[in-house]
């Protein structure tokens, strides 16, 4: 069964950029979503096996998603430009892998393979 | 020189001193070897708002209901009596009631004296709150910039990892995507070049302006429309990508070939704007047989970046284009 990820990037370039590297890879993409509302609503209906999280968004930080994730038992990696992502999202984001901005494609993938549940 | 004579002689001298030591802004205390205050300079009572009475002659940890009784300054007063230290710009960050939070450097010397084996110290203070808040401040500005940037890196990874390569040649693969680049940098510029705001006019004739030569793209009236930042670069990469792909196969590929760009306000329930984008007399259209780049980030960026809605029609006389856009 192939694996579902919610990607949630509010800079549409990039986040056409991940679809596509994910897409590529076998990946079912959920969203991409720019925002907090609109992510949390695809939660609602959706469980991905794991996410993949922008910091700031449009309408704030990534926060709540990554405790609504939490909740789920859904894990997630970061890709920020932030070298501390929990300064600015908070210790919710402070285990987190993150794989930087701009993203490398193994890095990402690798970093994906090591949180996605078998 | 009689002794009414010396004594005005030392009483001016010491009435210019004193005067000098007033002018520096930064208050200054003396204090002798059991830490009580012998002289301070005008702006410490101006700084800490105290009168001379509560400080002069009085041990400086019972200042102002003790506010001066800070363990940190305690050491280190402690520290310069004992030995012939000196300490220059000892931070004290303290809460004090009448000024409230500062960040102070602290200076303390022992004073110099040759006739007698004085165990005075100067001791000056500087309020270093300001600086200090500036220098946070622009920390945080470099961050942003940081930020700022490795996400402009990012979006050009995005374009040049997307560019198409399939079927075209090295050469062709870079003019696709420096095309791109440099509109997404035109783009950025307008978007956070500071000269106010941007119309959708002058957004449309700068992304066009590559392509317009001799006529050939015809830019309509239309109401003026401010954009918000937001929509500069998705907007300026759309029409960028229909102005590509018409010069590579649509209207502009042909000599008689015209586009014909315009938009106008809609008001139903709230205010839209419809963006159209007309090819004519192009060669004989044909959709696509796959959604290239160009297609994919013209949907996505309608539908996701600007909420909006875009059409994509391709007419035997020449591919027609509507977007419809929520204006905030």
């Amino acid at each position: 069964m192939a694996k579902t990820i919610l990607i949630v990037e509010d800079e549409f370039l990039i986040a056409m950029d991940l679809e596509m590297i994910l897409r590529r890879h076998g990946w079912l993409i959920l969203g991409p979503v720019a925002t907090v509302v609109e992510a949390l609503r695809l939660l609602q209906a959706d469980q991905p096996s794991v996410a993949i999280l922008d910091v700031t968004l449009k309408d704030g930080v990534v926060s709540p998603v990554a405790e609504a994730l939490q909740d789920l038992d859904v894990p997630f990696i970061v890709s920020s430009a932030y070298r501390q992502p929990e300064a600015i999202g908070g210790e919710v984001l402070a285990g987190a892998t993150n794989v930087g901005k701009p993203v490398d494609e193994y890095r990402l993938l690798a970093a994906l393979e090591d949180v996605a549940r078998p | 020189m009689n002794l009414v004579d010396l004594y005005r002689l030392m009483r001016n001298a010491h009435i210019q001193a004193q005067s000098i030591v007033d002018t520096i802004p930064e208050p200054l205390l003396v204090l002798d070897d059991s830490l009580r205050v012998e002289a301070v300079s005008r702006s410490f009572y101006d700084t800490f708002q105290v009168s001379e009475e509560e400080t002069v002659g009085r041990p400086i940890y019972e200042l102002g209901n003790g506010q001066w009784d800070i363990p940190d300054l305690r050491h280190l007063l402690e520290e310069v009596a004992a030995r012939s230290t000196a300490v220059v710009d000892f931070e004290v960050d303290h809460d004090f009631p009448t000024i409230g939070r500062r960040t102070m450097l602290i200076s303390a010397h022992r004073l110099f004296q040759p006739d007698r084996s004085s165990r005075s110290m100067l001791v000056s203070i500087v309020d270093a709150s300001k600086s200090r808040q500036r220098e946070a401040e622009s920390e945080l500005l470099v961050g942003e910039l940081r930020h700022r940037i490795k996400n402009l890196l990012a979006m050009i990874q995005a374009l040049a990892q997307q560019t198409m390569t399939e079927g075209r040649s090295a050469e062709q693969y870079r003019d696709d995507f420096l095309g791109r680049f440099r509109s997404l940098a035109a783009a950025q510029d307008l978007a956070f070049g500071g000269e106010g705001e941007t119309g959708l006019r002058s957004l449309v004739e700068q992304t066009i302006q590559p392509f317009a030569g001799k006529g050939k793209v015809v830019v309509e009236p239309g109401p003026a429309v401010e954009l918000a930042r937001t929509q500069i670069v998705p907007l300026s990469l759309i029409l960028h990508e229909l102005a590509t792909n018409a010069l590579k196969y649509g209207a502009l590929s042909a000599p008689e070939g015209r586009v014909q760009i315009g938009w106008r306000m809609e008001r139903d329930s709230a205010p839209r704007l419809r963006v159209h984008w007309q090819e004519h007399d192009g060669p004989p259209v044909t959709p696509p047989a796959t959604t290239g780049f160009g297609t994919r980030l013209i949907e996505f960026a309608v539908s996701r970046e600007l909420g909006g809605r875009v059409e994509l029609d391709y007419l035997p006389s020449g591919l027609t284009v509507e977007i419809l856009l929520p204006i905030p």
